[in-house]
């Protein structure tokens, strides 16, 4: 499946699938794929990333916030953002949702 | 199909009652685990049935339709000596090398033995293996760890093989607290709050070790029971029913004198990795294991135990022990809080 591009990445909306669930720690971010049993690791701001991700209605919605938040760019923050979020559908640990889906 | 032996109440059978690893057990009366307790009132009913039973294993296991997976194995070289084999719907069966199998049920609630013939110690495989396993399928979440009741608190000892999980353990009874078990230890989610249930409470020490130990302090471990290897087994005399989870000492070598530490921000992964049956993995488990992984962390309950190979055990059950009663154990309300959770575990 193609990679879908920068600005449609940027307009979806991506949510956890029901098999993933995820639990946050001082220092880390563990998801874990119920289906294939096999945990993941975030770091502290992939962690904060992904969760401003579930909020959102689309993963550009989150970029202004998140650039306030870490005092950088808003293209830096985009840029780490989108290699994250490809990062987690490619791993099957988010997925997009259609507009007129729940 | 069942028969009219097996409808028969349990006490007509002859069977009997123990409690451990959360589970309430009902036992074989051929067969003996003297390293079970009896203090069943925070037990998960109905018990699990432990069978001595060969045919019904065979019947069971050899009649498959499907082919059985391999979920774990451990060998030494080229030496198979712990293999678990699943398949439905007969369940997971356990083979331990020169003890015997054990076939479990996929809801943990029967357990069928074919022991070795010519080893007078394979129950063993019970306590160690089975039970723990029975217990993860019965919703139960198993530490690989050595625990120790204190002040009312259950205290886990984890870390690699060899580190010292038990010797610590002994020198933590003998300073008073209650073996809950040597090598795995049961927890329970209960309103948030962790209960920890009692395994085992066998300890086994390093003849070594032991010999170091006087005459006193050796009773106050139990009773001598039958030594494996180069270990000398005791048999705990005291009952020990379920208590809240006080404290998680991860156990780790180091060139220093002894340090406990709390941990702020412990690794996941590592206390990932002190639990038992990774075997299981169902989505339920799995899930339950991340939570109870994530409630020992946010409750501030692991702490770092950086130990020398080779330190004097009563000297680390010292410095552990003051540790706990400087900074571990809850101030009063809390304590209560655990308790009153624990008094609502009781009453389910």
């Amino acid at each position: 499946m193609a990679s879908p591009s920068t600005s449609d990445l940027l307009a979806a909306r991506v949510r956890l699938p029901q098999h993933v669930v995820h639990r946050s720690f001082v220092a880390e971010t563990v998801v874990l794929n119920l289906q294939t049993g096999q945990y993941h690791g975030l770091n502290p701001t992939a962690g904060r990333m992904l969760e401003a991700l579930q909020k959102a209605p689309t993963v550009g919605d989150t970029v202004p916030a998140l650039a306030g938040e870490y005092g950088v760019e808003q293209e830096q923050i985009e840029r780490d953002l989108l290699a994250l979020t490809r990062g987690l559908l490619e791993r099957g640990l988010i997925e997009t949702v259609d507009d007129d889906s729940d | 199909m069942t028969t009219p032996t097996e409808e028969r109440p349990d006490a007509e059978r002859g069977e009997r009652r123990r409690t451990a690893f959360g589970l309430e057990l009902s036992i074989d009366p051929r067969i003996s685990i003297p390293e079970l307790g009896c203090c069943p009132d925070s037990a998960l009913t109905p018990p699990s049935r432990i069978r001595l039973d060969t045919d019904e294993l065979y019947r069971r296991w050899h009649t498959l339709t499907t082919t059985p997976e391999r979920v774990r194995e451990i060998r030494i070289g080229e030496t198979l000596l712990r293999a678990i084999d699943f398949a439905e719907p007969a369940g997971y069966l356990l083979w331990v090398r020169d003890y015997g199998r054990v076939l479990i049920s996929p809801d943990g609630l029967e357990l069928l033995c074919e022991p070795d013939p010519v080893n007078a110690d394979w129950a063993t495989i019970l306590s160690a293996q089975a039970l723990p396993l029975a217990a993860t399928l019965r919703g139960l979440e198993v530490m690989h760890a050595s625990g120790v009741v204190l002040d009312g608190m259950a205290v886990l000892v984890t870390g690699q093989s060899g580190a010292g999980k038990s010797s610590l353990a002994a020198a933590l009874v003998k300073a008073g607290g209650q073996l809950l078990s040597d090598d795995a230890v049961a927890l329970q989610l209960c309103d948030g709050a962790l209960i920890a249930h009692a395994g085992s409470v066998a300890l086994q020490l390093r003849t070594a070790e032991d010999e170091r130990l006087s005459a006193d302090e050796r009773a106050t471990l139990g009773r001598p029971a039958s030594s494996v290897e180069n270990k000398r087994r005791y048999v705990s005399n005291e009952a020990v029913d379920a208590a809240p989870l006080g404290c998680v000492f991860l156990l780790e070598r180091s060139a220093e004198e002894p340090t406990v530490e709390q941990l702020g921000a412990v690794n996941p992964f590592e206390l990932i990795a002190s639990t038992f049956n990774l075997s299981v993995r169902t989505p339920d488990r799995l899930q339950r294991q991340l939570d109870v992984v994530s409630a020992i962390a946010s409750d501030g309950l692991a702490h770092r135990l950086r130990v020398q190979p080779g330190v004097d055990a009563s000297r680390l059950g010292t410095i552990v022990h003051e540790h706990l009663r400087r900074e571990a154990v809850p101030a009063e309300p809390a304590l209560s809080g655990v308790h009153s959770r624990r008094e609502r575990l009781l009453e389910l």
